[in-house]
């Protein structure tokens, strides 16, 4: 494509982005670990296995998201994963009748659908407070985000006085969870991942707001002396990512019908696993959900053909580890050749 | 002829005098603070000294003995974040220490040849560490992501599948004199790893203060233009330091693995979440530069005091909401005193 | 018979600078004799930054030799000046704050055993050079409560206790007090005495009047005269000698300036500012010209809300919201002075770079219109003559000119009413520099108002229609552009001189 100007020169697009490379480059691994696990592991190599690998992980694609989102703009989001247990419980708890036996019965008694809503309030509370400290009192957000997390794992572990709420619970409770849809098998939270993504990657390449987030991440002082609002910006990205885990945190109570505190459980880090094998950079300004998706792929492949090589469930901790370790030396190795 | 100007050396009034005497004590306030309030608590039902109240002989002791791991590792974590530089895998290397440590004396290993090799276990953890951030270039946070999660799988994977953690059973039999470095008391009715732990402070406190690491450190992280400028290896010293890191995250496993009689994969699990916290009570800045470690010696007492008292004052459930909250306050607070005196 | 003179500390034969398409320094000699102190002047663009690099290793001389007492001398880095003896002091402070006075003046030099420091003669050599030349800082103070100007005495006295036996002083007064001005200049002459040799430069002329034995005069590049300031009569030579007969691009008188304020400030002050007011009309051309330290990216970054001034701004007759965001929606853009770091998002392509401060054009409801954008680029591409094969090139990859008409594209893009550039053509090539004196001009000819804040004379005398001059974070006066302007009246204002010469 090539537009003829008036001096005769001629604007063309002639190479593709670096980010769009990066998100090639990983989708290529994707694709290559697919074929090699199917090599190794028996059974592997089957539609209905692929299509697993991604609805598995519908709620750490979908807490992906927002914490990619966080990274280009050059800040974290650990919170995630405490909020989705808070989101969990609230909602059982708010939704839970106000007779009963044992304290962790009782509830609050508010219909099903108010009873998500101020869950949902909740969630966006702690996205609230992380917005607060890091771009009011200006603390680095992994320690900020770090704190919510431990507050709302915290509250909810109060609020089910360390196990979990699941008795007195209205009918349609475990509606949405369990949810099928268009006549398949196909849930709708798997559903919900899917559009979330649609919209995210619509986003970031279509929208202003997704635009604003990569100057944002990729040179906050130039950001700044272009108009740009950081505390604004910041603060809808922080709401953004918590809502997304308040819903994942509903969705997932609503699924197993209880609200339990340990729910969500180090999944902060398998979203900022699944966002550095995607090619989301650290520093801000570079990575795309697209990516992002693919990482959650290569995660997946690399922990289910890992457990159908009999491999125990401890080995997670180490191929994580290695597999994000290869990533981040890969990509920028790729990225200095591509660029030398 | 010239006005004199006042944008001189600091008028010293008494104002000023008492502000630098704040910053500098303010952390022994804190812990008598802290120590009065655990003792008060359970005022209308025991005594001040006796069973069941806070200042009871055994229950100081016991706390003691518990801070051992903490205390280790916070000396060596405060300088590693005076050069601007942070490790969040303290937690994992300390649990993989203590498996390791469990490993050899279960496997006959004897004491001094087993506490050595896994010293040098933490050493070469701390290696790695700083080859990642040094040589690698990672950032300090992703880096040492990486090998929390890294070094606790190997731990997991050490321990094998059926059992939660290295111990006496199944045919082997954990030696007797396992549990006396960090069991038996010594000296005060304090075992030998509570002493390492203080001796290892000492160490560091006389290190910052007297050595080029110390100094080398400070200037790396409040001004690594200036140290690099000055002919200072910045490199060398941030490696270093990672390295003496792991060596006392080897160190806080075994007391650990030696008080609980066992390798527990998980038992350094939040330890580095303790660190922090440690750091900041202690008023380490994390952009670099500030940070004594006498100071998070301190703040690790006041960390175990309350981490223990609160497990008898209030229910176990409410211990996370309590940590969280902790932390946000503690960064506040810690924040806002430091741009308070950037703001001079 | 007189004895054999010692070699001068510092002598240059022929050195000679090219880079590509001018030549910063021709031809030039001159030796500096030890243990006095050495001046150095001249305009902007006279070369004395490029002369000072070369005696510091950061460049190499395209010809000509240099002498360190009568060896030859050729430094390939800052490391290799400093084992020679020659230290520089910077405009960023190289002092560690968290650590004391002492500690920062032996950093890097203890002594130690099994790495313990051990006390060595080096802690008392410094402490003793430090009160010989300021006896007021206390050795065991932590530098983080001294001033700047005593950060910069320690930064000296570092340098004179390391050996040092040439010290460089680039504009060391610019953020300095009057009291603070004469303890450094006290330091100084103390430093004398004990046999360093200082080159001092600075554009304020009083200063070289009251504090130096000797004076260099540098201009276009060339060395004009070396005399001893006994000899000298006043500023007016000195300024005559900096000025010569220099021509300058001829300014056409504008036809598109209306009798019209768009913009009025009254009273602007802040830590360097004092009381600065003035305004600007719509369709003008105005420079701000001072040399360094003189407040221009200050008044630029008020206007422009990006720093917190006193006193008031009223744009087209309105009070303006005091941040970036605000003064962009109202009208004012700012082509910042580091572009790099500043202006623009080097790790993205010249199209990504333009619409951000104008996102309300380039949207629809919060949908980006890509084709609207990739029209706007290549039309800005076309209009300033970028030189790229493609708007999707990464901006880093652009040179300096070209760097520097993205930024100016992402400001015309804002459709902004007043454009503020600070140091617009710094670090840019001629042809790219003439390029952006047209865009000026026609911008101007759209009846837009433009602000020029700028240290190159030659540049506001070509293109501003009033100047404003400024001295040490005052508007001093204020001329109308034309034929007869006096140069050595405006000279004499910059560095810090009263009424005519």
């Amino acid at each position: 494509m090539s537009v003829s100007t008036k001096a005769g020169r001629t604007v063309s697009r002639h190479r593709m982005s670096d980010g769009t490379f990066i998100t090639l480059f990983v989708a290529v691994v994707a694709i290559t670990l697919f074929l090699v696990a199917s090599l190794l592991v028996p059974n592997f190599f089957q539609w209905l296995n692929l299509l697993n690998l991604v609805t598995n992980n519908w709620a750490v694609i979908s807490l992906g998201v927002g914490v990619t989102f966080l990274l280009v703009s050059g800040n974290f989001d650990l919170s995630v994963g405490g909020n989705v247990a808070l989101a969990g419980v609230l909602s059982v708890w708010f939704a839970q009748s106000t007779g009963g036996t044992n304290p962790l019965s009782i509830g609050i008694g508010l219909p099903y659908w108010f009873a998500i809503l101020c869950a949902l309030g909740g969630a966006l509370m702690i996205g609230g407070l992380n917005a607060l400290f890091v771009v009011r009192f200006r603390i680095p957000s992994i320690i900020v985000t770090l704190g919510t997390m431990l507050v709302a794992r915290g509250i909810a572990q109060v609020i089910t006085q360390g196990s979990q709420r699941n008795t007195n619970l209205p009918e349609e409770f475990g509606f949405l969870g369990n949810l099928t849809m268009f006549g398949t098998s196909i849930k709708f939270p798997v559903v919900f991942m899917t559009l979330l993504l649609l919209v995210a990657i619509f986003i970031e390449r279509k929208m202003v707001f997704g635009r604003i987030t990569f100057w944002l991440g990729s040179n906050p002082i130039a950001a700044r002396l272009s108009g740009i609002d950081r505390s604004r910006h910041l603060t809808y990205l922080y709401l953004f990512s918590a809502a997304i885990a308040g819903i994942v945190g509903i969705l997932l109570s609503s699924e197993f019908k209880s609200g339990y505190s340990n729910r969500g459980m180090l999944m902060e880090f398998d979203a900022l696993v699944i966002s550095l094998l995607g090619g989301v950079s650290i520093v801000g300004g570079f990575g795309s959900v697209v990516g992002m998706f693919f990482g959650a792929i290569i995660l997946a492949i690399v922990t289910s053909a890992a457990t159908g090589m009999v491999l125990s469930p401890d080995w997670q901790f180490t191929l994580k580890a290695i597999t994000v370790f290869l990533a981040i030396v890969t990509q920028t190795w790729a990225l200095a050749r591509r660029n030398r | 002829m010239s006005i004199p100007s006042t944008l001189d050396q600091p008028v010293t009034t008494p104002g000023n005098r008492i502000a630098q005497f704040l910053r500098n004590y303010y952390i022994y306030f804190v812990l008598v603070a802290v120590i009065l309030g655990l003792s008060a608590a359970n005022l209308d039902s025991y005594g001040l000294f006796e069973r069941g109240n806070f200042l009871y002989k055994k229950n100081i002791i016991n706390i003691l003995r518990v801070s051992a791991p903490l205390i280790t590792l916070s000396g060596a974590f405060c300088l590693l974040m005076v050069s601007g530089y942070i490790d969040l895998s303290v937690g994992s290397a300390m649990s993989l220490s203590a498996v390791i440590y469990a490993l050899l004396a279960i496997n006959g290993v004897p004491f001094v040849l087993a506490f050595a090799i896994t010293v040098v276990v933490g050493a070469g953890l701390g290696v790695i560490n700083g080859f990642l951030v040094v040589r690698l270039k990672i950032t300090p946070v992703i880096a040492t992501l990486i090998t929390l999660s890294f070094y606790k799988g190997i731990a997991l994977l050490l321990v094998q599948d059926g059992v939660s953690a290295i111990k006496s059973g199944g045919g082997l039999k954990m030696p007797s004199w396992f549990n006396s470095y960090g069991r038996e008391g010594v000296l005060l009715g304090l075992p030998m790893a509570f002493w390492i732990a203080v001796g290892v402070i000492l160490v560091l406190v006389i290190a910052q203060n007297r050595t080029l690491l110390g100094k080398y450190a400070a200037a790396t992280g409040g001004n690594p233009t200036a140290a690099t400028l000055s002919g200072i290896n910045t490199n060398r010293v941030v490696f270093l330091l990672y390295i003496i890191v792991g060596v006392t995250a080897a160190l806080a496993g075994i007391a650990r693995s030696s008080f609980m009689s066992l390798g527990d994969p998980l038992s350094g699990d939040g330890m580095e979440l303790n660190a922090i916290l440690v750091v900041l009570i202690g008023g380490t800045a994390f952009s670099g530069g500030e940070g004594r470690v006498l100071r998070s010696f301190i703040g690790a007492l006041i960390i175990m005091a309350l981490t223990v008292g609160m497990l008898t004052l209030v229910p176990a459930y409410f211990q996370t909401l309590v940590i969280g909250a902790a932390l946000l306050t503690a960064a506040a607070s810690n924040h806002l005193i430091s741009r308070k005196e950037s703001a001079s | 018979m007189t004895e054999k003179q010692p070699p001068p500390v510092l002598s240059i034969h022929g050195l000679t600078k090219d880079f590509p398409g001018v030549r910063a320094i021709d031809d030039v000699s001159l030796s500096i004799e030890s243990g006095t102190i050495h001046c150095l002047v001249g305009e902007n663009g006279a070369g004395k930054s490029t002369l000072i690099k070369m005696l510091t290793g950061a460049l190499l001389p395209t010809s000509g030799t240099m002498r360190i007492n009568g060896s030859e001398y050729r430094p390939k880095n800052l490391q290799d000046a400093r084992d020679a003896g020659i230290a520089t002091l910077f405009q960023e402070l190289h002092v560690v704050d968290e650590l004391t006075v002492s500690e920062n003046l032996t950093l890097g030099m203890e002594r130690s055993r099994f790495g313990f420091l051990i006390k060595s003669d080096l802690d008392d050599r410094v402490i003793r050079t430090l009160k010989a030349i300021e006896p007021s800082i206390d050795p065991s103070a932590r530098v983080s409560s001294l001033s700047v100007a005593q950060k910069q005495i320690i930064e000296i006295a570092r340098a004179a206790s390391s050996g040092a036996n040439v010290i460089i002083m680039d504009e060391p007064t610019a953020a300095l007090s009057e009291r603070e001005v004469e303890r450094l200049f006290g330091v100084i002459r103390r430093l004398r005495k004990e046999a360093v040799t200082v080159i001092f430069i600075s554009h304020k002329l009083d200063e070289i009047l009251q504090l130096g034995e000797t004076v260099t005069v540098l201009r276009d590049g060339k060395h004009i005269a070396t005399k001893l300031l006994k000899d000298i009569a006043g500023r007016s030579e000195l300024i005559e000698m900096m000025i010569g007969r220099s021509v300058f691009q001829s300014y056409t008188p504008s036809t598109t300036v209306r009798k019209e304020a768009v913009l009025t400030a009254k009273g602007l002050t802040n830590k360097l500012l004092k009381d600065v007011s003035f305004h600007i009309n719509r369709g003008e051309i105005v420079g701000f010209y001072g040399l360094v330290g003189a407040g221009k990216t200050e008044i630029a970054r008020a206007l422009f809300g990006a720093d917190e001034v006193s006193g008031s701004i009223l744009f087209k007759g309105q009070k303006i919201g005091r941040s970036p965001k605000d003064t962009i929606a109202s009208g004012i853009a700012l082509v910042p002075e580091e572009r790099r770091t500043q202006g623009l998002f080097t790790e993205f392509t010249i199209r990504k770079n333009i619409p951000v401060m104008n996102l309300h054009r380039m949207s629809d409801r919060g949908i980006f219109r890509s084709l609207d954008e990739q029209t706007a680029a290549v039309d800005y591409v076309n209009q300033l003559s970028i030189a790229t094969d493609s708007i999707d090139k990464h901006v880093k990859k652009l040179s300096g000119g070209n760097q520097q008409k993205v930024v100016l594209a992402k400001c015309l893009f804002s459709q902004a009413d007043l454009l503020l550039l600070d140091e617009p053509t710094r670090g840019v090539d001629v042809g790219a520099k003439t390029e952006i004196y047209d865009i000026i001009r026609s911008l101007a000819g759209e009846g837009k108002s433009v602000a020029v804040f700028s240290s190159e004379l030659e540049e506001v005398l070509g293109i501003c229609d009033r100047i404003f001059l400024l001295y040490s974070g005052s508007l001093k006066s204020e001329i109308i552009n034309n034929a007869d302007v006096d140069v050595s009246h405006i000279l004499n204002i910059v560095t810090g001189g009263e009424g005519v010469v």
